[in-house]
């Protein structure tokens, strides 16, 4: 369905410089590596507090606004290699179900941990103490690790599935 | 000495022909593999980072550094150990090539390297940690948590590039 796109995504003159330099790819996603290192982490750490294992020391206020704006900077980094990638191999990404599914996933993630790290910003106090802190809580933890986790195994399903519809 | 027998040895086991995807049904253990190794490595890059910009003074500025190691360090160990668990499995489906691939042993000479350096740090200026816990760290802390950025950095980059050299 997607595919005409590609085809003339390819053909521009931006795709062919940067398929015709082979370096560009792996290092884009070489950084695009690092850049999901720093989301995920940021992402474990909030998600293992709200869910009352470790990081006991620091507020549940504290630690996401410590680490959610690191989750944005990351996530910017993961947009900027993720369009170059795309821009250089559109066909291999626009074919493949798993390309679409990651890209999904990513806004419901982003919009999920927009509205939390709001949320939490708004209400500090309630969400700091355990006995206050609303259920939402956990199933916001639940849900963005098994989407985070989701998002990176389809990352690295495009590159084994996409030859399949092309 | 050559280690090429024994690696020839280690790739003809069962396990490696499964990974590899040579018995019937094996076909997607490689890719599942490979992912379950990215999730875990994204964690322990990340944890690392953490810590280390904490070092060089960047994040994190308001925590006791010895807090935060307490904290971090002990989930990037498990993290680490099934990293190396799920890299074993892929090293033994092809153990011949990966042992032979020069960003293979870049990526591992940069591992051991960040080893030497966290062994240095933690024998050197982490035993005075005491001393500037909350403050600015010195030079040799900073210089620890720099290289040691550098040195995963550099894993990172190898490991990717390893599967691009693979083929």
């Amino acid at each position: 369905m997607f595919r005409p796109y590609a085809d003339w995504l390819a053909a521009t003159p931006l795709s062919k410089t940067l398929q015709d330099h082979l370096w560009i790819v792996p290092t884009s996603q070489s950084i695009h590596i690092v850049a999901v290192s720093v989301v995920f982490a940021s992402a474990c750490l909030i998600n293992l507090r709200l869910l009352g294992v470790g990081f006991k020391g620091r507020s549940v206020s504290a630690l996401s606004a410590a680490l959610v704006p690191w989750m944005w900077r990351g996530l910017a980094v993961l947009l900027c290699t993720g369009l170059i990638q795309t821009i250089a191999e559109p066909v291999r990404q626009f074919v493949a179900p798993v390309f679409w599914a990651k890209m999904t996933m990513i806004v419901i993630v982003a919009a999920m941990t927009f509205y939390y790290a709001r949320t939490v910003r708004r209400n500090a106090p309630r969400w700091d103490a355990a006995s206050t802190r609303p259920a939402a809580g956990r199933v916001f933890a639940v849900l963005s690790t098994l989407l985070w986790v989701a998002i990176i195994t389809c990352g690295r399903f495009i590159g084994y599935t996409w030859s399949l519809y092309a | 000495m050559s280690l090429t027998p024994l690696l020839a040895a280690v790739k003809a086991w069962p396990i490696s022909a499964m990974v590899r995807g040579d018995l019937p049904g094996t076909e997607w253990l490689f890719p599942i593999i490979e992912t379950l190794h990215v999730i875990a490595l994204t964690f322990v890059f990340g944890s690392i980072l953490m810590v280390d910009l904490r070092l060089l003074g960047i994040a994190a500025r308001s925590i006791p550094v010895s807090r935060l190691t307490a904290e971090i360090l002990p989930l990037t160990w498990i993290a680490w150990g099934a990293a190396a668990i799920f890299g074993s499995l892929l090293f033994i489906s092809n153990a011949t090539a990966y042992a032979g691939n020069l960003q293979f042993r870049l990526k591992f000479l940069c591992m051991l390297l960040a080893a030497v350096n966290m062994a240095i740090f933690h024998l050197g200026a982490f035993r005075r940690v005491a001393l500037w816990d909350s403050g600015q760290p010195p030079l040799s802390a900073r210089l620890a948590g720099a290289l040691s950025l550098a040195l995963w950095i550099g894993v990172v980059f190898f490991g990717r590039w390893t599967g691009f050299t693979m083929t």
